[in-house]
């Protein structure tokens, strides 16, 4: 397109100043701005012919405005004239799209980037006929005609108009598809073999019987496969047609020839040092008299459909073998059998060498390094890499649906290859303000959340930006207030106490303070505060939870101290039958988990999560000299008779100074993948709190409520709110709390979107839950059943939020009545 | 409503241009940026643009908006390759960059961009006079790196990870022969190489032992007078005296 004319006179490379720069065929453009645009000045020295002149072609014409740029030079003694003779490409000034339906047209318009002022290039007006003559035939109109026209606008300087003419012609459905020569498999079984090419039916109105030629050479290629599963592993395709009906429909007509059926006869591993023959043998699955499945042996070998299939190829990558190379060969064909060499090239086992992890805006080395399992100088795993991608996920910092680990300079002759984990970092930080009404006042809540904290940076100015992160620390800090309480707590976690091994601590503080509801002297609730009656509660505990090594590396060992400080002003309850009195409770927790869910927190697919845990106090009864047993008999006297309160109130305080109980909890949930992107969650729920000493009984506090969303709104006194939809909060435990409850639940999933911005799925579920005031009553099956569905978002900035609707089929009151619908709003409740 | 706003509000570009000029001689630049943004479309392709540019660019880089400098200086330099000011502001765009380089324990593609284009200034400008603070970033940069690949190194060694830990200072000391860490380094690979031998089975600890011997000799011959000294003649006596047990 270019041209430089070499004036004879002109030496080459010789030093010139630029005395003149003129611009030649412009029509729409200004001069000076195409000077600019040359970044040539007058007055300039510079050498002609050379590649600066070359250069300002080159990048004139990419500006996509000119179609032509020629060059003329002068000289006169030093000076040069250099003249840009350009020529503008044509504006489009208008265009009109016919042959189809009106609102059709808008798509067309983005998708072609057709907008007025834009230069017609020859490849724009190829590339839009091209591109509308595949959209059409994508959608099953074999037959479209696309014409693109232009024409010089007169109107206005260098324009043109384009007309664009659509003819889709006809949708052609196939209406049939005829197979010949097939005996051995049917009709039926080949036309399902075909994937995207099918028949007209009454019950394929969600996708058309569309013909699109590049399906339908892939499915006559999945037809030959299914043949070849069978042991046809001469089937061919002797003849494929389309032929156009005159209703607007095509028929398709395959002519097959089937071949004899073959079966495997010996398979022999050659080249196999690691693993023995048999031990092949067993993975490849396959044996003597099979039918003859070429599919399935390559599958066998290496499924690329799975990566973590247990294939030979997986089992050599997994011990270190990257460099392996697998390849079966027929050794020989006799009548319907043939015999297979595979054979196994194992190369040098590789080992890691450079790890690295790119993309962390915000969180530190350490805190990725120290999760990888892929470590430096160690045997390559390809097991190994896929574990380090959930253990990424898992911390919460990143956006899941993005860790790609990519294997890179693969060096097979010094035996070693590296990865570099790619991660995006999305917000981990939450803040929670809301108000609202409930209990019969104003509820204000305020909660910071950060999950990837830096303590050590908490004086260090530069690190807030906007606060100090990056070491996977949590810290979070909650108050929440109305009329009737007022809860503060704040808690701390270092995932990796001391940076040498996974050992979490974590530390919270709290305290809530209690007023009673103020009722009338006739008995009846004035629904206002009465601040002269009051309940506080004090409590401090610290964690350790260390990952354990046997028997697999998801196991923790948790342990916990709290100390809790129960005192009470005026405030009694059918619980709490000591007025005035105060209540400590100093326990010892002890948990196993095991925790392999993933790879996403937000919405496992895989895995389980199980947690057993012991909560125990000391048993002061055995030492501490109290008759309880007489107390419990005058109680029971004093209840009986019911005249003397105060005394038993003063037996309670002494049954509480220091409580005493022990608490078993169980939970497990798996987590399934099915088709379709579907995850069911599986889940199991046991709780048990029990008493040292029958005579000093249960203790008032840390018991179970059942029913309802399950949010733990404040800790009162130890409860533990248990989810169970479809019945009203807390309404499925006698007033004072359950000591033993099971649960059961079934819910499947399904992802709407995962994208880090905003995670969003929906549910169903049933669930069937049972809750008692003792260990007697205790009938795991009598469950209150319960089924429904909803809807979680979770967005990085607000946590989750969620919604559901259950139905409970049983009463909760004794009558026959099933409870009816309840609707359940679930708010940043972990998952 | 002062002449500030007035200005913001007005339609003549010309006031626009001479009150941000004033005040980026004033040193107000985040004021005189909002108007300089403004304008720009409007010189853009004029032979003022190319000022205005500059200023704009320049007044960026003062208020430590430095990613919008850097791309500003870059624009300029390569819009007005043949201004007096190009050298300049491909200077400034490559010290923007260098200003972005962040803390060495996160992810460094902002260290690696400005490492380029402090390259990318140095070979394009030989003879410049900034030169000397450009081979000084690139000093300061590439020690950066170095010092984010021995921090993943002593890592692994915190974990006990001791083998990776030998491994990375094994890359580390391909990868970056000249480092000012060297030494640092040599020291963290004996101390990983002791730990390893004597958290060995016992049937490898006397290889292990000698492999950590080797580690001191390394650190000795290339740093006689080493800093580590005392800590490497601890270990050294204690590999010693593991040895002669296993003799």
């Amino acid at each position: 397109i270019a041209q430089v004319t070499e004036d004879e006179i002109i030496e080459k490379g010789k030093q010139y100043t630029l005395a003149e720069i003129e611009v030649t065929g412009l029509k729409t453009f200004n001069k000076q701005t195409v000077i600019t645009a040359t970044g040539l000045r007058v007055g300039q020295k510079m050498s002609f012919p050379s590649d600066e002149i070359s250069d300002i072609i080159k990048k004139l014409i990419g500006y996509d405005l000119f179609s032509n740029v020629d060059v003329y030079a002068a000289t006169e003694g030093d000076n040069l004239y250099l003249t840009f003779d350009l020529q503008e490409l044509p504006a489009l000034s208008d265009f009109k799209i016919v042959g189809i339906k009106d609102r059709k047209k808008e798509d067309i318009i983005t998708d072609t980037e057709l907008k007025k002022g834009k230069k017609v290039t020859e490849s724009f007006i190829v590339n839009t006929r091209n591109f509308l003559i595949n959209k059409y035939k994508d959608d099953g109109y074999s037959n479209a005609k696309v014409t693109v026209t232009t024409r010089v606008d007169s109107t206005e300087a260098n324009a043109v108009k384009m007309l664009i003419n659509i003819d889709k012609g006809a949708r052609l459905k196939i209406k049939s598809i005829d197979i010949v020569g097939n005996e051995k498999l049917s009709d039926k079984k080949l036309r399902k073999a075909m994937k995207n090419t099918k028949q007209k039916a009454i019950y394929r109105f969600w996708k058309k019987s569309k013909y699109i030629p590049e399906n339908f050479e892939e499915d006559l290629s999945s037809l030959l496969d299914k043949y070849k599963e069978n042991g046809y592993r001469d089937a061919r395709i002797l003849s494929d047609s389309v032929i156009s009906n005159d209703d607007n429909t095509l028929s398709i007509a395959i002519k097959v020839q089937e071949g004899d059926k073959y079966y495997f006869g010996d398979i022999e591993f050659v080249g196999n040092n690691v693993y023995s023959d048999a031990t092949l043998k067993k993975v490849l699955g396959l044996k003597k008299g099979d039918t003859y499945n070429g599919v399935l042996l390559k599958k066998r070998i290496q499924d690329n459909t799975d990566p973590d299939a247990d294939d030979i190829t997986n089992l050599y990558q997994n011990s270190g073998y990257l460099f392996s190379n697998i390849s079966p060969v027929e050794v020989s064909a006799k009548n319907d059998t043939i015999d297979f060499e595979i054979r196994i090239i194992e190369g040098k086992p590789a080992y890691f060498s450079h790890i690295t992890v790119v993309g962390n805006d915000r969180t530190n080395d350490h805190v990725i390094y120290r999760e990888l399992r892929t470590k430096p100088g160690e045997l390559y795993q390809k097991s190994n890499v896929v574990r380090s991608v959930r253990e990424i996920s898992q911390l919460g910092f990143f956006d899941p649906e993005s860790v790609d680990p990519q294997i890179k300079n693969a060096n097979a002759a010094a035996g070693t290859v590296d990865v570099e984990y790619h991660v995006v970092e999305k917000g981990s930080s939450q803040v929670q303000l809301q108000g609202g009404y409930g209990g019969g006042g104003f509820i204000g809540t305020l909660g910071l959340s950060f999950n990837n904290f830096s303590i050590r940076n908490i004086f260090n100015k530069k690190a807030y930006r906007p606060l100090p992160m990056g070491d996977g620390q949590s810290l979070a800090l909650r108050l929440q207030a109305s009329r009737f309480y007022q809860t503060y707590s704040f808690s701390f976690a270092e995932p990796w106490l001391g940076g040498t091994e996974p050992k979490q601590l974590s530390v919270s503080l709290n305290h809530t303070k209690q007023y009673a509801s103020s009722y009338s002297s006739t008995g009846y609730y004035t629904g206002n505060v009465d601040k002269s009656r009051r309940f506080l509660i004090t409590g401090v505990s610290i964690g350790i939870a260390k990952r354990l090594k046997a028997p697999d590396d998801y196991f923790y060992f948790s342990q916990a101290l709290s100390l809790q400080h129960y005192n009470l002003k005026n405030y009694s309850t059918s619980l709490f039958t000591f007025p005035n009195g105060h209540s400590n409770s100093l326990a010892y927790t002890v948990g196993l988990s095991r925790k392999s869910s993933g790879p996403s927190p937000i919405f496992p697919k895989t895995g389980s999560d199980f947690s057993l845990s012991a909560k125990f106090t000391l048993p002061y009864s055995l030492f501490d000299g109290v008759d309880y047993k007489a107390l419990r008999e005058e109680r029971d006297e004093l209840e009986a008779s019911g005249d003397d309160i105060d005394r038993i109130g003063e037996i309670d305080q002494k049954r509480f100074e220091w409580l005493e109980f022990y608490k078993i909890k169980f939970s497990g949930n798996w987590y399934t993948s099915l088709p379709a992107k579907f995850v069911l969650k599986t889940g199991s729920e046991f709780g048990f709190l029990g008493s040292y000493n029958s005579s000093r009984g249960l203790v008032p506090f840390e018991r179970f409520f059942v029913g309802g969303d399950g949010m733990a709104n404040y800790t009162l006194d130890g409860r533990e709110n248990v989810q169970l939809r479809g019945y009203p909060n807390q309404s499925l435990s006698s007033s004072d709390g359950s000591v033993i409850y099971n649960k059961f639940s079934l819910e499947l999933r399904y992802p709407i979107t995962l994208k880090p911005q905003a995670s969003i799925y929906a549910l169903t579920f049933i669930e069937g839950g049972a809750a008692f005031d003792s260990f007697r009553e205790f009938n795991p099956f009598q469950l209150k059943r319960s089924a429904g569905f909803g809807l979680r978002i979770f967005m990085p900035a607000f946590g989750l939020l969620g919604i559901d609707f259950g139905h409970g089929f049983d009463s909760i009151d004794g009558t026959n009545q099933p409870n009816g619908w309840e609707t359940h709003f679930v708010i940043g409740q972990q998952f | 409503c002062s002449s500030y706003q007035k200005a913001l509000k007005s339609e003549d570009v010309k006031v626009k241009y001479d009150l941000a000029e004033s005040l980026y001689k004033e040193g107000k630049y985040p004021k005189a940026n909002r108007l300089f943004e403004q304008i720009l479309p409007k010189y853009a392709g004029k032979p003022q643009g190319e000022r205005v540019v500059f200023m704009y660019a320049d007044a960026l880089y003062k208020d430590e908006d430095y990613y919008t400098a850097a791309y500003q200086f870059e624009r300029f330099s390569t819009s007005y390759p043949n201004s007096q000011k190009s050298e300049e502001a491909a200077f400034y765009s490559a010290k923007s960059s260098y200003m972005l380089s962040p803390v060495f324990s996160i992810d460094q593609a902002d260290t690696y961009s400005a490492l380029n284009k402090l390259q990318g200034f140095i070979n394009n400008y030989p003879q410049s006079e900034f030169l000397s603070e450009a081979n000084e970033m690139v000093q300061k940069l590439t020690s950066k790196l170095e010092k984010k690949e021995l921090e993943i190194a002593k890592n692994y060694s915190k974990t006990y990870y001791y083998k990776s830990s030998i491994k990375s200072i094994d890359n580390f000391l391909l990868d970056y022969p000249g480092s000012s860490y060297k030494e640092e380094a040599l020291f963290v690979k004996l101390d990983a190489s002791y730990k390893l031998a004597i958290n060995s089975y016992e049937y490898l600890i006397k290889d292990r032992l000698l492999e950590a011997q080797e580690a001191y000799d390394d650190l000795l011959k290339y740093f006689p007078n080493t800093t580590f000294a005392d800590q490497a003649s601890k270990i050294q006596e204690d590999i010693k005296e593991e040895l002669s047990k296993r003799s």
